[in-house]
């Protein structure tokens, strides 16, 4: 008796050190994602990540993950055409990932934020389309969690620069971002591998609203 | 009891004993490393990136028959089984490139492309709004390129020495017949469909697409913007006019619609006119699109348009000026659009059918004439990517065009008719060989038949492009294309036969990120073009014949100055045909040898304004000066014509846009040709009139509101 109860433990122990070992896989890559510096960095995390993505069917978080890591090279470079081919990635990871969650308000979020970055390779071309496609991702995004801190920050960011450009005022703008400074704060996922960016951005964003 | 603990222990630990170490390198096809390419076993977290000398190792602690992936962007998937059995695995992986379709070799021959999504066009759709002096008129602005001639009076894009008619208009890969609004006599006409309705244009100006059928010289190939994004209405009072849009859009679908209304008369009472006006041109016009998405990859879409305009005014003998002809015209206009395309793995089905119908309803000193066009276009092509190499595209179409046409009858004292029907078949196969990211070729070939005179024609189309560099690449292309002859030329003899154009091609290109150079040239044999005599119009032939041979070039600059963007084309022509009413081989009187376009825009952010300014030259056009020799047809020349225009528009609010345009900002008399006096006057001499503008300057204001929830949204792309 005493043995099986053994057994059932080790199996037990041994199941939950598999989805553990999941969670402490993302954990150091999710790490990495954020802090890397170097091209180098980021492609080591982001292929570990497409790694995982690959061996778990059923997770969203290494495609968020990936597709954030590519945002983050296409926000460093400065050729337009190798920024719109990490962008293409980070798409592509996007849509794989709803794929598996199609309502994540984190991954809607995101896939804006893609768009966003699109804009910058050639604003006067494709700033009506993309600014467009932006805003209605974060709009959905949160609408399906409207404490989304991160949803809420980028519309805020999307405004603010949309007011600049056109040198109108940028109140609105402000506001949505000080509403998104408070729900860094009091958001709290039960996922441990949810996102947290974004409240240095916010902050960053208020800085130029003073 | 402790041995058996000990041994599931052990179980568990075993996997640790049996780590398997995989090292290798990853290298492209010609040996050079790959760093970053992500190495993994498949299902498993084992894996690693390959290191700046492509080099990669990792310790695998998975067993048996396992597959290595090796994935790189820009290359395809490397996959090889190996044996994890603790022994260490050398593997050396060779990725094959991936035939990439945005940064690889494309054929240029002979086309300039819009887009919105690719970087690589030499226009974008906000530039053929905003091009001073083309007021928002698609032919205007490409009439900037080069491979245009400027024929002032008329409006139309004249391509490589062919006329305004070998020009034909694509919606969705559905014929427009009648693509131009209706104008007064030397009164230059604008397109029908606006900039803003399209999300790419793809102009050619020569050896096109075998699915492109009844035009000689150009395919203005348009595609439609896909569903709206978001709810909006938009507001334009303007100087001549006013409109509302509204669009409306749900989670796969959206629908706009916009009413049009414009009137020339306020604006003609302020601005002296050459046209004797009873009745400036007013027009009515109301469009609507409905988009729809259907499963993942289907999009629905439909179109209609509805237009009517009328005009009315006064012809004055040349002779004797006090002698006067009422001319009166109504201009009904529908157009139908409806598109499905559906992608069903390597295949993409693609569908449609469009209806034409253009009436124009002409009284001259109120004698009822008239003509009437119907056209139906039904087409259905699939596509299939055989490989990442290889594509290939066949389909079928039919046109029915129903044309009436009513001619006052002095002798019967009545409108007497002259119809015809005419129903085309055509069926096109088209193959797009990608033999590396360097060369691509691309043959096909149209079979068309026509029922009315049952011709049966074979058009063979060939191109190819090859790129040796990072940026350069040249192109050739060659192909047959045939049209049919004018209505009203069809209406005499419906037995014409198609008129015929072969084109030869060479283009070299450099497309950098933001600088364009491109040198092309090119000839043209014209065949079975329509020739009669005045003297006896109803003996109509195929007998006529022409050729077209010319150089262009074009530059674009986005880079240097700093926000300002300008374009320069040339082109040079040399053209001559025997055909119509020519006694001989001549230069027809559209035709100038050179055409010159400066296209110049600066960006204001401070005062948050853009303005334009487009300078256009052509040299002399011939005309006939029927007191010549008939030896000396076509010996005169007009003077040059120059123009500079300008353009401004401003954003004093997000959403709202101020915009200004003039034409001819130095007030230059364009010439354009001569007309003369069907008699002799009493000296024996044939009086002429100069073909003038009918106003040195047309000045455009308007104001442009746009509502919607998202503030930021102004109508500059509609422009």
């Amino acid at each position: 008796m005493k043995t099986l109860t053994f057994l059932c433990a080790l199996l037990i122990s041994a199941s939950t050190f598999a989805s553990d070992k999941y969670t402490e896989q993302m954990t150091k890559h999710i790490h990495t994602v954020y802090t890397a510096k170097t091209t180098e960095e980021y492609q080591a995390a982001i292929n570990a990540l497409d790694r995982i993505a690959l061996a778990e069917k059923t997770k969203w978080e290494p495609y968020y993950y990936s597709a954030f890591g590519n945002l983050m090279l296409a926000t460093n470079e400065n050729d337009g055409g190798k920024k719109d081919s990490y962008l293409n990635l980070a798409l592509a990871a996007v849509e794989k990932g709803k794929a598996i969650a199609p309502t994540e308000s984190e991954l809607i979020a995101l896939e804006g934020f893609v768009h966003m970055i699109r804009i910058t390779v050639d604003p006067a071309t494709r700033g009506q389309q993309y600014s467009g496609m932006a805003f209605q991702s974060f709009g959905k995004a949160l609408g399906i969690n409207p404490n989304n801190p991160r949803a809420q920050a980028l519309m805020a960011q999307m405004q603010f620069g949309t007011a600049q450009f056109f040198g109108s005022p940028t109140t609105e703008a402000c506001g949505l971002a000080n509403k998104a400074l408070q729900q860094f704060d009091t958001h709290k996922s039960d996922n441990p591998l949810a996102p947290v960016w974004g409240k240095e951005m916010t902050m960053e964003l208020l800085k130029q609203c003073k | 009891m402790k041995a058996l603990t000990t041994l599931v222990l052990f179980a568990i630990l075993i996997p640790a004993f049996s780590q398997t170490r995989i090292t290798g390198k990853v290298t492209d096809a010609t040996g050079e490393p790959i760093p970053g390419a992500n190495v993994l076993i498949k299902d498993s977290y084992d894996g690693t990136s390959s290191g700046v000398d492509g080099t990669f190792s990792f310790v695998s602690e998975e067993k048996g028959p396992q597959t290595l992936l090796i994935t790189f962007v820009g290359f395809k998937h490397f996959e090889q089984v190996v044996e994890l059995s603790g022994k260490d695995i050398t593997i050396v992986a060779t990725l094959k490139e991936e035939i990439n379709q945005l940064d690889g070799v494309v054929i240029s021959a002979g086309s300039f492309t819009a887009g919105e999504e690719k970087r690589r066009t030499i226009l974008k759709p906000v530039d053929i709004a905003m091009t001073a002096g083309a007021t928002a008129d698609i032919a205007g602005a490409l009439n900037t390129l080069p491979g245009t001639q400027k024929v002032g009076e008329s409006g139309r894009l004249f391509v490589r020495g062919g006329d305004g008619s070998e020009a034909r208009t694509f919606i969705d890969g559905m014929v427009v017949l009648d693509a131009y609004g209706p104008a007064a006599p030397n009164t230059p006409s604008r397109g029908r469909f606006l900039p803003f309705m399209f999300k790419g244009t793809s102009f050619s100006t020569g050896g096109y697409s075998a699915e492109y059928g009844q035009a000689l010289s150009s395919a203005l190939v348009l595609t439609s913007k896909d569903k709206a994004e978001m709810n909006q209405t938009d507001i334009g009072i303007f100087s001549v006019g006013a409109d509302v849009a509204h669009t409306q859009v749900w989670d796969r679908a959206s629908v706009s619609g916009k009413v049009q209304y414009t009137n020339v008369q306020p604006y003609f009472g302020l601005i002296n006119q050459l046209v004797d006006w009873t009745k400036a041109p007013e027009s009515f016009e109301s469009s609507a699109a409905y988009r729809q998405q259907v499963g993942k990859t289907g999009m629905f879409k439909f179109f209609v348009n509805f237009n009517q305009s009328s005009f009315s005014l006064f012809n004055h003998d040349i002779l004797n000026p006090i002698v006067k002809q009422k001319f009166d015209l109504i201009n009904r206009y529908r157009y139908g659009n409806a598109s499905y395309q559906q992608a069903l793995g390597t295949w993409t089905l693609r569908g449609g059918a469009s209806y034409s119908y253009n009436q124009n309803d002409v009284r001259v000193d109120d004698k009822p004439m008239g003509e009437t066009e119907t056209g139906i276009h039904t087409k259905l092509v699939a596509e299939h990517s055989v490989s990442d190499q290889l594509e290939i595209r066949i389909g079928s179409e039919i046109i029915h065009r129903h044309y009436e046409a009513a001619r006052y009858n002095e002798v019967l004292g009545g409108s007497e008719e002259l119809s015809f029907s005419e129903m085309l078949s055509a069926t096109f196969a088209e193959g797009e060989y990608y033999i590396s990211n360097k060369v691509v070729a691309k043959a096909g070939g149209r079979f068309e038949y026509v029922n009315l005179n049952q011709s049966a024609t074979l058009s063979p189309r060939l191109s190819l492009a090859y790129k040796p560099g990072k940026q350069g690449q040249f192109s050739i292309a060659y192909g047959s294309f045939t049209q049919s002859a004018q209505n009203q030329y069809l209406r005499m003899n419906t037995q014409m036969n198609p008129e015929t154009a072969q084109h030869y091609i060479i283009n070299y290109q450099v497309i950098t990120n933001r600088k364009t150079f491109r040198i092309e040239a090119y000839q043209k044999e014209y065949r079975n073009l329509v020739k009669f005599d005045t003297a006896n119009p109803q003996l109509i032939s195929n007998s006529g014949t022409g050729f077209a041979r010319g150089i262009e070039l074009f530059w674009r600059d986005s880079e240097t100055i700093k926000n300002a963007d300008y374009w320069l084309s040339y082109s040079f022509l040399d053209t001559k045909r025997s055909y119509l009413n020519f006694p001989f081989v001549a230069t027809p009187a559209f035709a100038s040898a050179h055409n010159f376009s400066a296209v110049y825009k600066h960006f204001l952010s401070k005062m948050k304004s853009q303005v334009g300014l487009t300078y256009s030259f052509a040299s002399g056009r011939p005309y006939h000066n029927p007191n010549r020799a008939v030896g000396e047809f076509h010996k005169d020349r007009t003077p040059a014509y120059h123009d500079l225009s300008a353009n401004l528009a401003y954003l004093p609010k997000n959403n709202l846009i101020v915009y200004m345009s003039c034409t001819n900002l130095l007030g230059r008399d364009n010439i354009f040709g001569y007309q003369y006096s069907t008699s002799t006057n009493a000296q024996g001499h044939y009086e002429s009139r100069a073909v003038r503008q009918a106003a040195n300057r047309f000045l455009f204001i308007g104001v442009f509101i746009t509502l919607s929830k998202n503030k930021s949204v102004n109508q500059l792309p509609n422009l």
